[in-house]
């Protein structure tokens, strides 16, 4: 049911070999720089940056474009209400008994255009991002960044923890229609998935106070330990360079005058 | 559900919500003992698990937001599992978008908060086995609460963003009352059937 954003995490590109550390806040500012624009053109260069990341990368593009449907069936709507919608002022196309169907004009259809190219933009950014390292040396690289400790211990378990508690439910959901249950629209249906789901929770929270005193008794203490150790090259630098550089030319491209549009458009 | 996509909102929004939760967090994570982070982490999973749980309602398919039980059983530890739990469902789903996981925490976690003080305030913590049909009422009360505010900070957003954003916000929040209801009935039952069967799950926090 859930994939594994890490599947490719062993093929071997440049975007593998840089350091996760500098990986993670030199992507995590061009998201930023990204979401941060107004103009049309500047959304779609920071996309083809994006892409060309991406191709560096080596992930497969059914891969990323299998993740990105979900994102386009949420953002497509946009796409369609915002420049044409039933109600306020516009042209009027078409009207249906008493809904009136208008047009609302040019830089309607372009703004609707940047929010689904910034959302597919940043989501597209996810996979050179976090995709490129096993989970848990991502972990360590957020420990490695000064992430508070306790919030870097609950991303290491949460992550561990849904695909096991996935497959625990999943045997229930299969134990529950082996028994005749159908999910339906009605009370019975939401009160049995209650209980089930009620029943997960128990389970795993004995699971979770076993599998703690476990851990404590082979000496867990709250650091996250892994064989890897982060190395850092020259290569990394210039990368980050290269990454945040862009960011940043893309914030002075939006003041220059070639560009400029003022902040929150509409 | 809830979930705002990047690139939608106007930056000075996006940007409070995460000075909003930068503080929250801050203030939670001090409560927050070492030794609750497994406890709490099984059940951050758990509830995101339970998230994905699709069930045909009408036309629509919908699916639990659980904030609202969240805050129920966490008590304010729901924050920083939240946070957590939206975090990971952003990279491992792309659902949501990343500048604006700040602001989706403070939809989802600021109602989550309130459900625990309706919670608090109604059960007196009190939770046996003979007192389900309290503790079952408040849940259901909690779990509802949560959802109604995460669907109006929701709206307020939107709507603050910009007029082209009217016929959206009319269109998501329409498409949520049902879950409203769904929501509430589900947070009842799961409170009274914990309270039956693991009462101290509630009290440890």
């Amino acid at each position: 049911m859930i994939s594994e954003i890490d599947r490719y995490a062993g093929i071997s590109s440049p975007i593998h070999r840089w350091d996760p550390r500098f990986r993670l806040i030199s992507i995590f500012a061009l998201i930023f720089s990204v979401m941060l624009l107004y103009n049309l053109q500047l959304v779609m260069i920071g996309m083809i940056f994006a892409i060309i990341l991406t191709c560096i990368s080596k992930i497969p593009l059914s891969f990323v474009l299998s993740r990105m449907k979900l994102v386009f069936i949420f953002v497509i709507p946009f796409f369609i209400i915002i420049p044409f919608t039933v109600i306020g002022d516009g042209v009027e196309i078409a009207s249906f008994g008493g809904i009136t169907l208008s047009y609302r004009g040019i830089e309607y259809v372009k703004f609707a255009a940047m929010i689904v190219l910034k959302a597919l933009t940043a989501v597209m950014l996810i996979f050179p991002m976090v995709g490129t390292s096993r989970m848990d040396i991502t972990i360590k690289a957020l420990e490695g960044l000064h992430m508070p400790n306790k919030l870097v211990q609950m991303f290491a378990f949460t992550y561990r923890y849904i695909f096991v508690l996935d497959d625990e439910f999943t045997r229930m959901d299969r134990s529950l229609t082996s028994r005749g249950f159908k999910r339906q629209g009605n009370l019975y249906t939401l009160t049995t998935i209650s209980k089930a789901i009620a029943m997960l929770f128990v389970n795993s929270y004995e699971r979770a106070d076993r599998v703690f005193y476990a851990m404590r008794s082979k000496g867990y203490s709250g650091t996250v330990a892994t064989l890897h150790e982060f190395h850092t090259r020259w290569q990394d630098w210039v990368n980050t360079a290269v990454v945040v550089g862009f960011a940043v030319l893309l914030q002075v491209a939006a003041t220059s005058d070639t560009f400029s549009a003022a902040r929150g458009f509409l | 559900m809830v979930h705002i996509s990047d690139g939608v909102l106007d930056p000075w929004l996006w940007e409070s919500g995460w000075v909003i939760i930068a503080v929250i967090l801050a203030y939670t994570l001090s409560k927050m003992k070492t030794d609750d982070v497994p406890k709490l982490s099984v059940i951050t999973a758990a509830v995101f698990v339970a998230s994905l749980i699709h069930m045909q309602v009408g036309p629509t398919s919908v699916h639990f937001i659980l904030n609202g039980f969240a805050g129920v059983m966490l008590g304010i530890l729901a924050f920083p599992c939240i946070f957590v739990a939206l975090v990971l469902q952003c990279f491992l789903f792309g659902h949501g978008g990343v500048t604006t996981i700040g602001i989706n925490t403070v939809n989802m976690g600021v109602p989550a908060l309130i459900a625990y003080l309706i919670f608090k305030t109604g059960t007196k913590l009190d939770i046996r086995p003979e007192t389900k049909s309290k503790v079952t009422l408040f849940g259901a009360i909690a779990g509802g609460v949560g959802v109604v505010l995460a669907l109006l900070l929701l709206a307020t957003e939107l709507i603050t963003t910009g007029e082209a954003f009217y016929e959206t916000t009319v269109l998501v929040v329409t498409a949520h009352l049902p879950i409203i209801a769904i929501e509430a009935i589900f947070t009842g039952v799961l409170a009274g059937f914990i309270a039956t069967v693991k009462p101290e799950m509630f009290g440890e926090k």
